[in-house]
């Protein structure tokens, strides 16, 4: 056997070793990576802003304090969406919540996390927010029996889900825009951890973090 | 769909079983290798505009997901486990009676082979890249591609010459 034929065996091994992944859901999937992207200069210029010393204000369309349940919708408007420029100004993020209950929270930009943060604990989550690349090292991870309860996502097995698939669930949230928070469904004694992870600037590797964790003061305010 | 879509799913339609067979060699995992050549195919259709341009997008593909491989590798701070080879040697033949795709012998040999010659391997074999597109992909200067690749070439020929021995004599 020489060595063109010892490659084309090789080559033939292989022939029936075929992606299933349809085009459509790679399209889908590639407005989650755009959606990183964005996150990721974000907060790339937060951490820029806050190592110049200069404080970065955030202007809040609607007052934190008050829950979703009394405002259908409210958020930050977003420093540097692309629809500003177009005289358009989006929220970074919104919270409404739905005739169901539930909590949908809309993210476009990774920009005033403690506004979240109020928010859905004024909306009865307990939730810690933090867009700063790293955790709240207060938190601990829910552990639970029920397997279940190690599973947030789905509207079947857990209190979280989104418009589209997660394609890593346990630790990313990859839904373009969209988390759906079923609080009734949250185990009891747990809460949600909410932060972006990777390396401000490379936006290859930032993703938008959903756990589940223990709720406890320091963590997520009860 | 503009004209730019259908040029990524054209390109889609015809790279992506090539990549995941590449991406197969690499990292010994099918569902692994399907998810990382999924996310980077998504990378390159959010930036198609500037993959379109580059010389081998079906290596840049392959180049992204052994780059993500690595990078959730560094973010789980543990080891990406390669199978071990001897767990597809012990697989029943390509007969339909493994469940594999592969022929576990085959694919057990190329587990056998260094990380750096299982991807030259991927790229010369299955992406059809010369050796000068090769050293770029990776990295390293043609002549290593060259080396790699006669290692890699003769520690395969060994392998399945020895197996094929194995199987006349039993």
């Amino acid at each position: 056997m020489n060595d063109d034929q010892l490659m084309t065996a090789v080559r033939e091994s292989f022939a029936d070793v075929r992606s299933a992944t349809e085009l459509d859901r790679i399209v889908s999937r590639s407005q989650v990576v755009r959606f990183r992207r964005s996150v990721a200069g974000v907060v790339a210029a937060v951490g820029a802003t806050t190592a110049a010393g200069v404080a970065v204000a955030v202007s809040l369309a609607m007052p934190a304090s008050l829950p979703a349940a009394s405002l259908p919708v409210h958020g930050p408007l977003a420093t540097s969406h692309p629809a500003s420029s177009s005289g358009v100004r989006l929220a970074a993020w919104t919270v409404a919540r739905q005739t169901d209950g539930n909590i949908k929270v809309t993210f476009r930009e990774a920009a005033d996390a403690g506004g979240l943060q109020r928010t859905l604990r004024a909306d009865g989550v307990p939730a810690s927010v933090t867009f700063t690349g790293h955790q709240n090292p207060a938190c601990q991870p829910y552990t639970s029996r029920a397997r279940q309860a190690f599973w947030p996502f789905g509207p079947t097995t857990g209190p979280l889900s989104g418009r589209s698939s997660f394609h890593h669930a346990q630790s990313a949230f990859t839904s373009p825009y969209a988390l759906v928070i079923d609080p009734s469904a949250l185990p009891a004694g747990a809460g949600l951890q909410i932060w972006v992870s990777g390396t401000p600037g490379a936006a290859d590797n930032f993703q938008l973090n959903v756990n589940l964790v223990r709720a406890s003061p320091q963590c997520t305010g009860s | 769909m503009g004209s730019q879509s259908l040029d990524f799913a054209e390109f889609y339609r015809g790279a992506r079983h090539e990549c995941l067979r590449a991406v197969l060699v690499s990292v010994g995992d099918r569902d692994m290798a399907q998810e990382l050549v999924d996310e980077a195919f998504a990378r390159a259709c959010a930036s198609w505009q500037k993959v379109s341009q580059h010389p081998a997008p079906a290596a840049w593909v392959v180049r992204t997901a052994l780059n993500e491989n690595i990078s959730r590798w560094r973010r789980r701070r543990r080891e990406v486990a390669v199978p071990d080879p001897g767990k597809f040697a012990d697989l029943p033949g390509a007969d339909g009676t493994s469940g594999s795709a592969v022929d576990p012998r085959i694919m057990a040999a190329l587990l056998g082979l260094p990380a750096r010659q299982r991807q030259v391997v991927a790229l010369r074999v299955f992406l059809d890249l010369d050796t000068e597109r090769t050293a770029e992909v990776l990295g390293v200067s043609p002549s290593a591609v060259k080396a790699h690749l006669a290692r890699a070439i003769g520690a395969l020929r060994d392998d399945l010459v020895h197996i094929g021995k194995q199987e006349s004599q039993s």
